[in-house]
């Protein structure tokens, strides 16, 4: 009798954690690969510090968030573009309006193989080599080395921006690897020397060069890191926004308001984005 | 030390075992994810849509004449009716995409869209479609009814395009959405020009609709423009075309001779402009278009020809028992027009609400005006009712309760030109006042 007890005990002992792990996804966030990290930490700790509380995260870029939005399949969508004025009607035609925060900042980083000499580049080269005008890394200083130039895909914020801010609406070169994620182009870039592609700052890493940019045709180069994207000194900076309708505000209003406090806030300075203050 | 070698042994054994499980499992579960992966895949070509508009209608008079769902049957001013039941169903794989759209209401089953397009797949800018499909002119012909904040199209596009389809093939060309150039859109047509009925006559009509469409940075602005020209004609189905001319001062219907099968002028040319801004009262809308041309119909339409117009007899030789048919024309008559619409749309602020004012205006003969119309001319024959001029204003509140249910509450306040030479003891017929035409609409529409 009592063996039965210890083993039921035991039992019971070991079936507890497996179901407190379990925790109900209460709230569901995808889109903006960038965001991607930030919000993965966001959630992390959120769901820490709140019982029951059950965040998800997923990517898959700043258009599919939005779309996921629309077909209500996610709460929140999270993005590195504004939304667009006919994703707005499509949620107005289904009676929803949609609200819009800033969570953060983040500096959009050239980055190339570690190898690579060239150490900087202006906005007019920029466009040169990503709309294939510029092919060789000798036209820009560099050696007689082929460009590669590794892209996200369209539904991508950071593609959007890029197209706007860098390259004056022009297209990319149809040479141009679109790659599926943002880690996909971080790890294509380091293992291929001609490479060049962008990511958020928070993705760059030892295993790839950011390079400084000019936005004044040379006169001044700025490197891309949190201190000059604060200052607003280096010039491909862009806000990262979370949408959500309005009728499910009341559920994401907690997470939102621990994302604008001090501590959210500090969250996104250690993980490589730009506050908002 | 025996007893432990054994117990280890047992122990390796059992995890050996256990490791080979789970990468068994492992395997049959990434087998299970690929099959649903790829029955996923082939489900997503597949798509299937549409929506029902089930309403209540009250009208000012019993049996009136309307555009609003169409007219009052005899002695009724109100009704129950499911003004549209569509399903539409869509098949797209890679570069191909095939369409086909019923609307089934208590008037039977119909037939709205069955057509297939094919995009090059090089550049992706030309798409090829053939089949029945939206005339490609104008904006409020392929803005489609479960979006529209209206119950029903401007008086102009239900008569000069009525059932908005036709059968033929279209060219379109837009740059991909990458592109640049993606903003403008080019729509080539070569329609039968007869609706969606069999083609009767050799004759093809043209059609063309260009389109530019912009947002501004900041995505608070979007605007749009166009044009579009129709150049298409109908077979003569009798000798006789009228036209409008002045005789003594007097603007009547003047026959010219014409041969059977001779081409009908349809020729129309339309321009458009839409603009939205987001702002601080919600997103406001402001849409127009404007049309002219000339249209041959008939002495008591103004609404486009098609094979519906000529009826055909049979008659038996009772000798030799052949059947012979003959097609019954109808004699025509060209006239110049003039039409256009313009949509006010508000959404209330954060509310699922919008509120709508549209004014719509249809002249079907802009050679003739008030008591012009249905003066009695020494020769020709005279204008009459059909030559009456149209102005609609309509105010409406839309509901929109999910991404399903909309429910729209909306007043048509119809205002007819008056003539008095069209005097009649019937209201329904007297034209020399505003005849008490206007309906209320109350519809529920649920969208899938």
């Amino acid at each position: 009798m009592k063996k039965s007890v210890v083993t039921l005990f035991l039992a019971i002992s070991l079936l507890i954690p497996v179901v407190t792990n379990a925790q109900k996804v209460v709230c569901k966030i995808k889109g903006s690969d960038t965001c991607l990290p930030l919000s993965q930490r966001f959630a992390e700790i959120y769901n820490k510090n709140n019982a029951g509380s059950g965040i998800s995260v997923v990517g898959g870029g700043s258009g599919v968030g939005i779309a996921a939005l629309l077909s209500g399949t996610t709460d929140i969508a999270q993005s590195s573009r504004k939304m667009k004025m006919d994703e707005k009607l499509k949620l107005q035609e289904g009676g929803k309006s949609v609200k819009e925060v800033i969570i953060a900042y983040d500096a959009l980083a050239i980055i190339v193989h570690p190898s690579n000499p060239v150490s900087q580049l202006t906005r007019e080269q920029l466009e040169g080599i990503f709309t294939g005008k510029l092919t060789n890394w000798k036209d820009v200083g560099g050696p007689d080395l082929k460009i590669i130039v590794y892209s996200r895909e369209t539904s991508s914020g950071t593609y959007d921006f890029i197209k706007e801010h860098v390259m004056n609406k022009k297209n990319f070169t149809a040479s141009a690897l679109m790659m599926a994620a943002t880690g996909a182009v971080v790890q294509s870039v380091s293992q291929t020397k001609g490479a060049i592609g962008y990511v958020g700052l928070a993705y760059v890493e030892k295993e790839v060069k950011a390079l400084k940019v000019s936005y004044d045709k040379g006169k001044t180069y700025v490197a891309p890191n949190v201190s000059t994207a604060m200052s607003r000194k280096y010039p491909v900076t862009r806000p990262l926004y979370y949408y959500f309708t309005n009728t499910v505000e009341a559920k994401v209003k907690p997470l939102v308001s621990f994302i604008l406090s001090k501590d959210g806030q500090n969250i996104v300075l250690a993980e490589g984005f730009v506050p908002l203050s | 030390m025996k007893h432990l070698f054994l117990l280890g042994t047992g122990i390796l054994s059992v995890l050996a075992s256990n490791l080979s499980a789970q990468e068994s499992e492992v395997s049959a579960l990434s087998s299970a994810v690929e099959t649903l992966q790829s029955d996923n895949d082939v489900a997503k070509r597949l798509k299937i849509s549409g929506y029902v508009q089930a309403q209540y209608q009250v009208a000012d008079t019993a049996g009136v004449s309307s555009m609003a769902g169409g007219n009052f049957g005899t002695g009724i001013d109100n009704r129950f009716s499911v003004r549209r039941g569509r399903v539409k169903v869509a098949y797209t794989y890679e570069n191909a995409l095939a369409v086909m759209q019923f609307d089934i209401t208590e008037k039977g089953l119909g037939i709205k869209d069955a057509y297939l397009s094919l995009t090059e797949p090089w550049l992706n800018a030309l798409t090829l479609t053939g089949g029945v499909f939206n005339r490609p002119f104008g904006y409020e012909i392929e803005y489609s009814s479960s979006s529209r904040e209206t119950p029903e199209r401007s008086r102009m596009f239900q008569t000069l395009f009525p059932g908005e389809r036709d059968l033929g093939a279209k060219l379109t060309l837009q740059a991909p959405k990458t592109s640049n150039w993606n903003f403008l859109k080019l729509d080539l047509g070569l329609l039968c020009g007869n609706g969606t009925n069999v083609e009767t006559d050799n004759y093809k009509d043209f059609v063309a609709h260009l389109t530019a469409n912009k947002v501004s940075k900041d995505e608070r602005l979007k605007w749009g423009i166009g044009a579009s020209y129709y150049n298409g004609g109908f077979a003569a189905t009798t000798n006789r075309l009228y036209t409008t001319q002045t005789v003594s001062g007097i603007k009547a219907f003047v026959p010219e001779t014409v041969n059977k099968n001779d081409k009908l002028k349809r020729e129309y040319v339309g321009l458009e402009g839409q603009i939205g801004y987001d702002w601080a009262l919600g997103i406001t809308q402001v849409k127009a278009e404007y049309l002219t041309g000339t249209q041959p119909a008939t002495a008591s339409s103004s609404s486009s020809l098609t094979a519906a117009n000529v009826s055909s007899t049979s008659t038996a030789d009772i000798t030799t028992g052949k059947v012979t048919t003959s097609n019954v024309g109808v004699d025509a008559y060209s006239r110049t027009f003039s039409g256009y619409y313009v949509y006010l749309i508000q959404d209330i602020l954060q509310s699922p609400f919008q509120a709508v004012v549209k004014y719509d205006v249809y002249d079907p003969n802009t050679h003739v005006a008030g008591n012009q119309i249905g003066t009695t001319p020494l020769t020709g024959i005279a204008t009459g009712a059909t030559d009456i001029k149209y102005a609609t204003l309509g105010v409406g509140l839309n509901y929109r309760f999910n991404s399903n249910v909309k429910i729209m509450a909306y007043y048509d306040m119809v205002k007819n030109e008056t003539t008095t030479n069209i005097k009649k003891a019937s209201t329904l017929a007297d034209l020399s006042a505003d005849r008490k035409d206007n309906v209320f609409t109350l519809r529920v529409q649920y969208k899938f």
